[in-house]
């Protein structure tokens, strides 16, 4: 009776998540299609809406400033700076498979894809408003030394799992005396 | 920002802006992986087909990110280091949904 209680308890460690990730990827798969229809549909008009947005609060950040709070030189020549701290921020931004579909396309043909590049300067213009926003909330009179790294969020390995970039912007935050 | 409190100055200029470095300790710095749950990843998944921003991703970095820099710092206050310039990040996707993040520096002493 105990072995074969035994192998009952295997049998069902081993089929629980086999069950699970194919319960998983039938919904997936039967998804796919209508967030697809969906990302067709919003996805042109949501990065219309985040380009507006970050133009809106850009402008924002200026009037309350006077001028551009960021500068990628560095600060060795102000001598009356105070207090000084490290400040960064960062996104992550994808595609919409409709737009990775268009992008495909494109490459077909050549030239520069126009799609790709709206999406990832939309997502740096973005993280570079974030870090204004960060540094104006911790205190900062301007953030010097600025530097943006773009990372690739997808291991050139597998070509599983999301497609996004990684953008990032750091610095260092000063105030004046 | 929290690792400024530690008592350890992280700038990622040069020279400190408005002090004056006195002493170099050497390279520090401090690496993580981290990796979000499997229901999240999949909801990242499902965000990625109608694409803009996967705030799942960004603040797993986020976390990612503040917890190499801790540790950068942690490395620095055992060299008695009372700052940490020229700080450098570098990030690599090592699977879908993990990433490794890098913070580097040279830690100093200054007056």
């Amino acid at each position: 009776m105990a072995i074969e209680f035994e192998i009952y308890y295997i049998l069902f460690i081993l089929v629980i998540p086999f069950l699970i990730f194919s319960l998983i990827w039938t919904i997936f798969g039967l998804l796919y299609p209508l967030v697809f229809v969906w990302g067709i549909i919003t996805s042109g008009k949501n990065i219309d809406k985040m380009i507006e947005d970050v133009n809106r609060r850009e402008s924002e950040t200026r009037k309350l400033r006077g001028k551009d709070p960021l500068s990628t030189i560095d600060g060795g020549y102000r001598n009356n700076v105070s207090d000084s701290g490290l400040v960064y921020a960062s996104g992550v931004f994808g595609p919409s498979h409709w737009h990775l579909l268009i992008g495909w396309l494109n490459n077909l043909f050549g030239g520069s894809v126009t799609i790709f590049q709206k999406v990832i300067s939309t997502g740096r213009a973005e993280v570079i408003q974030r870090l204004r926003e960060n540094a104006i909330a911790d205190g900062w009179d301007d953030v010097i030394n600025v530097r943006i790294d773009t990372a690739d969020m997808t291991p050139q390995s597998s070509q599983k799992g999301v497609k996004g970039v990684e953008v990032f912007a750091y610095g260092t935050g000063i105030k004046y005396s | 920002m929290e690792q400024v409190v530690n008592g350890v100055l992280v700038v990622n200029t040069e020279t400190i802006p408005g002090k004056k470095i006195t002493e170099t300790l050497g390279v520090v710095s401090g690496s993580t992986v981290r990796a979000k749950h499997v229901g999240k990843d999949i909801f990242a998944l499902f965000k990625n087909i109608v694409g803009g921003e996967l705030t799942q991703y960004t603040d797993l970095l986020q976390e990612a990110r503040q917890e190499a820099v801790a540790r950068m710092v942690a490395d620095a206050m055992t060299l008695d280091a009372t700052a940490v310039v020229n700080v450098r990040f570098a990030t690599s996707a090592i699977t879908a949904g993990a990433a490794e993040l890098f913070a580097y520096g040279t830690a100093v002493k200054y007056e």
